[in-house]
C-alpha cells in the first residue's frame, strides 16, 4: 500500500472506532470514583498480615510473587536477547573479553564533567543501593533501585572513560548477577514448598511494621529481583556502549 | 475531568498507531510503540486513582487511611522495567539493521526479496 | 493437600529455575550439558502436566494458590492456577513438542553457549502458566513472556531478512500485549477483581455493559493477533520465514495454536455470560475464520520459500480451528483442541523436514531445491505422510479434529463452512505434496510463473548433525500424529466438560460422533490431483492448463498484493480489524 491509502484507511478506521472509544470511554466509572474491591481489600489487610507499609512492593512480591516472578524472567529473556544479538554482531564469543581489542576511539571529556561525574556516581549507586533496600517501607525497591543503580554505572563511563569503565565492569560478573537475581527470586519461590508451604509463601519471621526488615520472604524476592535488574542493565548498558568502538573486523582490516 | 484520561489514553494509543504506520525511521517507529505502550499505563493508574487518597504507603500516614489502589501501580511499574528491556531489545535489531543494510526506512524494508520473474 | 497440587507450580518454577541457573553459570558450562539438562527439563514438564491432566481428570478441577493466599470471605488477594485436564494436556503437548525440538536442535546454536537453551525453557515455562493461569494479569504476563522469548529467539541470526521478520513480528506482537493490557484494565475498572472465577461472576451480573465488551474486543484481538487470524496475520509468514527452523517448529507447533486457546478459555472461563461476545462469535469471528483458511490457503499456493508456505498453511489451518471455536459448541471446542494438538505435531514435523532439507542442501527454496532430496528418502515420506494429512487424510488426530469442527461448524453457520474448510485443508495439503514430489522426486516443471516471482532467500544451517538424529524427534510427531481419532474423540467429553464450565451439566454420557469419511477423503482426493496438475504441467495440453491458470491467478494475485511484508500495512490492518470488531457490535 502507498502511504496515501493507508492514512486514509487508517483514518476510515479510526472513524468507525471513535463512537466505540466514546461509549466505553462514558460507561466506565468516573475518574477518581474506582469501584474496585481488590485494592482496599489489599490496603486494609495488607499492613497487619504481612507487615510492611508499603503495599505496592506487598503486592509486587508477596500477593503477586508469581506474576514477578514471570516479569523478571522476561527482563532475563529480553535482555539476554539484546545481548546475543549485540555480541553476534561484533563476531565476538560470548565470552570474549572486549577491552582486549585495540582500535579504541579516545573522545575528550572536560574536567568538570570528570568531577561531577566522580561526585555524583557513587552517590546515585548508594542511593539507588538505599531505594532497593528499603523496598518494604518506602516508594521503592528491587525493580527502581537496581534502575537506578545500573544508570550510576552509566555517569562511570562518562566520567571515566572506556578504560576505567571497562576496569570497572567485568561481564562475567554481570552475567552472574543477572542469572544469580532470577534464580535467588526462583529459589525463594521453590524453598517455602520444602518446608510445607505453598509456592512463595511467607515463611520467613515477618518482623516489626515500619522496619526496614520487615516483611519476612519479601526481603529475599526483593533482593533478588534487585541484584538480576541492576545485572541486567548493566549487561545491556555494557553491550550497547561496545557498539562505540570500532569491532574485530575492522581492526584486522 | 471526570472522562479526560481515558480520551488520553486511547488518542496517545492513535497518534502511536498513526506514527508507526506512517513513519519513516526504526527509531522513530520504535519511539511511537513506546508511545502506545505508555497508553496503557495511562489506562490502568487512572483506573486506580482515589480523590483525596494518599498513596498506598503507610509510613507517614496510618493504615486505615485512604489510599489509592496498589495493584495496578504495581502492575504498571514491572510493566515499565521490563517495557524497557524490550524496547532495548528492539533498538539493537534496529542497530543491526542500520549496519548491515545501511537503510533505516520502514517502507524499504522487506524480510525477503522478490526475485525476478525468470 | 494431595502431592499433586504441589507439581502445580513446579510445571512453571522448574523450568525457570534450571533457565536462571544455566544463565549464571553459562561461562563455565561444558558443550553438551545445556542441550542434555534443557531436553530433560522439557521432558519433566511434560509429564508434570500429563500427571496434573490424570489427576484433575480424577479429582475435578484443581485449584492451587500461589504464596498461600487462599481467598478470604468475599475477597481474592492472590494469584491462581487453575489446572483443568484440557489444559494440563495442552501444556504437556507444549513440553514434549519442546523436548523433540531439542533434541532436533542438538548442537545447533554451539556459538551462543546455553542462551539458547535458556530463551527456550522461558518460553515452555510460560506456555504452561498461560495454559494453567486463573487470574487475567497473570496470563497477560505469561503471554508477554511467551511473546518476548519468541522475539529474542527469532532474531537469533542476523543477517537482514532475519531482523527485518523479526522487527515485524515484534512490533505486531508488542502491539498485540498492550491492546490485551488495556482490556485488562478496561475489565479491572469495571470488576476491580482479577480472577477468572470472580471475573465470570461480574460479567455474568452486569448487563450490557460497553466497558466489558469493549474488554472482550481488546482481549480477543491481541489473542487473534497471536494467533495469526485474517486481517492481524500477517506477522505470521516474516516471523516464520526468517527464524531458524527449531524455533518455527515452536511457533507454528504450538504458539499460535495458544492464541487460540486462550481466547477459548477467556470466552469460557470469564466471557461466558457475555452476549456481546456469542454474537461477535456466531458473526464475525465464524466469518473471519473462513476467511482466514481461504486466505491462507491462496497464499500457500503462490510460495516457494519452503518455510514462508508452511507459515501460510499455518495461517490457514488456524482459520479452520476458529470455525470449529466459533459455534461455541461443545462438538467445535472439542474438535479445536483435538486439531490443535494433531497441526501441531504435523506442522512441527514439516518444519523439522525444512530443517532437514536447509541442514543437507543449504536451500530453503523449492524450486532450487527441486530433485536434490534423492538421497533423502526418509524425510520425503515424511513430508508426503504430513501433507496427507493436512490435506484431511481420515488417519489420526488431526482428521478427528477436522470432522468435529466441520460438524460444529455446518451447524452453526450452514453448509457454506464445509467449502471453507475444505478449501483449506485441500489447497495446504496439495502444496506440501507438490514441494515434496518436487523436492524428493524431481517431479515438476522448470517453473515461470507466479512462484518465481514470490519472495526467496538464501539460506543456510547447521550441517554438523546426523540424519537420523534430526529424523527421530520427526518419527516420534508423526507416530503420534496417527493416534486413532476414534479414541481421543472418546476422551473428549471429559476434558471439554471440565474445561467449559457452561457444558458441565450437559455432557454426561455424551459421544462425539463425527460423520462419515467421505469428505475426509474428497478433501484428500483433491489435494493429490491439484499436486499431480502442478508437478505434470508441462504434460497437459498447453490450452487447458492457460485457462486453468488465467482462471486462479486473479484472486491469488489480488490477495498476494496485500501481503506488502511492510510493518506499517501491517499495524493498518490491525487497526481495521478492530474496527471491524466494532462495527459488527453497532449492528448488533
Amino acid at each position: 500500500m502507498n502511504r496515501r491509502w493507508r492514512i486514509a484507511l487508517l483514518g476510515l478506521a479510526g472513524i468507525c472506532l471513535t463512537p466505540a472509544i466514546w461509549r466505553v470511554a462514558t460507561a466506565l466509572p468516573r475518574f477518581g470514583e474506582p469501584s474496585e474491591q481488590y485494592g482496599p481489600a489489599v490496603n486494609r489487610l495488607g499492613p497487619a498480615l504481612r507487615h510492611v507499609s508499603n503495599m505496592v512492593s506487598a503486592v509486587n512480591f508477596d500477593f503477586r510473587g508469581i506474576d514477578t516472578l514471570g516479569e523478571e524472567f522476561m527482563l532475563l529473556g529480553a535482555i539476554t536477547g539484546a545481548v546475543v544479538l549485540l555480541r553476534g554482531a561484533r563476531g565476538e564469543d560470548l565470552t570474549a573479553k572486549a577491552a582486549r581489542l585495540p582500535g579504541r576511539q579516545v573522545i575528550g571529556r572536560a574536567e568538570s564533567t570528570i568531577l561531577i561525574c566522580r561526585l555524583f556516581s557513587p552517590a546515585i549507586m548508594l542511593f539507588g543501593l538505599y531505594m532497593a533496600l528499603h523496598a518494604m517501607v518506602t516508594p521503592g525497591g528491587g525493580f527502581q533501585g537496581g534502575v537506578v543503580i545500573a544508570s550510576g554505572l552509566l555517569l562511570t563511563y562518562l566520567g571515566e572513560g572506556y578504560r576505567g569503565w571497562r576496569r570497572l565492569i567485568a561481564s562475567p560478573v554481570l552475567a552472574a548477577l543477572e542469572g544469580g537475581g532470577a534464580l535467588l527470586f526462583a529459589l525463594a519461590g521453590l524453598a517455602p514448598m520444602a518446608a510445607g508451604g505453598a509456592f512463595m509463601q511467607n515463611v520467613l519471621p515477618l518482623g516489626t511494621f515500619r522496619d526496614v526488615f520487615s516483611g519476612g520472604l519479601m526481603l529475599v524476592t526483593n533482593a533478588g529481583v534487585g541484584l538480576a535488574v541492576t545485572g541486567g542493565f548493566g549487561m545491556l548498558f555494557l553491550e550497547f556502549l561496545e557498539e562505540t568502538r570500532a569491532t574485530q573486523s575492522e581492526d584486522t582490516r | 475531568m471526570t472522562v479526560l484520561p481515558w480520551f488520553a489514553a486511547a488518542w496517545l494509543f492513535a497518534i502511536g498507531i498513526y506514527g508507526i504506520a506512517s513513519s519513516r525511521n526504526l527509531i522513530h517507529l520504535i519511539g511511537c510503540l513506546s508511545v502506545c505502550q505508555s497508553s496503557t499505563y495511562v489506562l490502568l493508574l487512572s483506573v486506580g486513582y482515589r480523590w483525596g487518597a494518599a498513596a498506598p504507603i503507610f509510613y507517614d500516614h496510618p493504615p486505615g487511611t485512604m489510599a489509592v489502589d496498589p495493584v495496578v501501580q504495581a502492575l504498571v511499574l514491572t510493566d515499565i522495567v521490563v517495557g524497557a528491556t524490550v524496547t532495548a531489545l528492539l533498538l539493537a535489531m534496529v542497530l543491526q539493521v542500520g549496519r548491515k543494510y545501511g537503510e533505516l526506512d520502514p517502507q524499504k524494508l522487506r524480510p525477503l526479496v522478490a526475485r525476478a520473474h525468470r | 493437600m494431595s502431592p499433586a497440587l504441589d507439581l502445580i507450580p513446579l510445571a512453571v518454577a522448574l523450568p525457570l529455575a534450571i533457565a536462571a541457573a544455566l544463565l549464571a553459570a553459562s561461562h563455565f558450562l561444558p558443550a553438551r550439558l545445556p542441550d542434555i539438562v534443557a531436553t530433560l527439563t522439557a521432558l519433566t514438564v511434560a509429564g508434570i502436566c500429563a500427571v496434573l491432566a490424570v489427576e484433575s481428570d480424577r479429582h475435578g478441577v484443581l485449584t492451587y494458590w500461589f504464596g498461600g493466599w487462599t481467598p478470604r470471605p468475599g475477597v481474592v488477594l492472590g494469584i491462581a492456577f487453575g489446572v483443568d485436564p484440557a489444559s494440563a494436556l495442552i501444556a504437556s503437548f507444549a513440553g514434549l513438542l519442546f523436548a523433540a525440538t531439542l533434541v532436533f536442535a542438538w548442537g545447533y546454536f554451539d556459538e551462543v553457549r546455553a542462551h539458547f537453551h535458556v530463551i527456550m525453557l522461558l518460553f515452555l515455562a510460560a506456555m504452561v502458566g498461560f495454559c494453567l493461569t486463573r487470574d487475567l494479569f497473570n496470563l497477560f504476563v505469561w503471554f508477554e513472556v511467551m511473546s518476548v522469548a519468541a522475539f529474542a529467539l527469532t532474531a537469533y541470526r542476523q543477517e537482514m531478512p532475519s531482523l527485518a521478520g523479526a522487527l515485524n513480528f515484534t512490533v505486531t506482537n508488542s502491539l498485540a500485549s498492550f491492546m490485551m493490557l488495556g482490556g485488562v484494565g478496561l475489565i479491572y475498572a469495571r470488576a476491580g477483581v482479577l480472577d477468572f472465577d470472580a471475573l465470570g461472576h461480574a460479567v455474568a451480573r452486569t448487563g450490557h455493559d460497553p466497558v466489558i465488551t469493549g474488554a472482550f474486543c481488546l482481549l480477543a484481538a491481541a489473542l487473534m493477533i497471536k494467533a495469526a487470524i485474517l486481517p492481524f496475520h500477517f506477522w505470521l509468514s516474516d516471523a516464520h520465514a526468517v527464524a531458524p527452523s527449531p524455533v518455527s517448529v515452536i511457533f507454528s507447533g504450538i504458539m499460535v495454536g495458544l492464541g487460540l486457546f486462550g481466547l477459548a478459555k477467556l470466552t469460557f472461563q470469564v466471557f461466558a455470560a457475555s452476549a456481546e461476545a456469542r454474537f461477535l462469535f456466531h458473526g464475525l469471528f465464524m466469518a473471519l475464520g473462513a476467511a482466514t483458511a481461504v486466505v491462507g490457503a491462496l497464499m500457500t499456493r503462490g510460495q516457494r520459500h519452503l518455510k514462508r508456505m508452511l507459515a501460510f498453511s499455518t495461517i490457514s489451518h488456524m482459520g479452520i480451528m476458529l470455525i470449529g471455536l466459533a459455534g461455541l459448541s461443545a462438538t467445535g471446542v472439542a474438535g479445536f483442541m483435538l486439531y490443535l494438538v494433531g497441526h501441531g505435531l504435523v506442522k512441527g514435523a514439516l518444519f523439522m523436514v525444512v530443517g532437514v532439507l536447509l541442514a543437507a542442501c543449504s536451500r530453503v527454496d523449492e524450486l532450487e531445491l527441486a530433485g536434490s532430496g534423492r538421497d533423502l528418502l526418509p524425510a520425503g515420506v515424511a513430508m508426503a505422510l504430513a501433507g496427507l494429512l493436512l490435506a484431511g487424510a481420515p488417519w489420526g488426530l488431526l482428521d478427528a479434529g477436522a470432522r468435529l469442527v466441520g460438524d460444529a461448524g455446518t451447524s452453526a453457520a450452514g453448509p457454506w463452512i464445509a467449502a471453507a474448510i475444505l478449501t483449506g485443508s485441500a489447497l495446504t495439503g496439495a502444496t506440501v505434496l507438490r514441494a515434496a514430489g518436487r523436492i524428493f522426486l524431481g517431479l515438476g516443471p522448470v517453473p515461470d510463473r507466479e512462484e518465481a516471482a514470490s519472495p526467496s532467500t538464501e539460506e543456510s544451517e547447521q550441517s554438523t548433525r546426523p540424519l537420523w538424529l534430526m529424523m527421530t524427534p520427526i518419527v516420534l510427531l508423526l507416530a503420534l500424529a496417527l493416534f486413532p481419532g476414534r479414541l481421543a474423540a472418546a476422551a473428549a467429553p471429559a476434558l471439554v466438560g471440565r474445561f467449559a464450565p457452561v457444558f458441565a451439566g450437559h455432557l454426561h454420557g455424551f459421544a462425539f460422533e463425527p460423520r462419515s469419511s467421505t469428505l475426509a477423503w474428497v478433501s484428500t482426493a483433491i489435494a493429490v490431483v491439484v499436486a499431480t496438475y502442478d508437478l505434470a504441467r508441462d504434460r497437459l495440453p498447453r490450452i487447458a492448463v492457460s485457462i486453468i491458470d488465467r482462471v486462479t491467478d486473479l484472486p491469488y494475485r489480488m490477495v498476494n498484493s496485500v501481503h506488502s511484508e511492510l510493518v506499517g500495512d501491517y499495524v493498518v490492518w490491525i487497526t481495521v480489524g478492530l474496527a471491524a470488531f466494532s462495527v459488527t457490535l453497532a449492528f448488533g
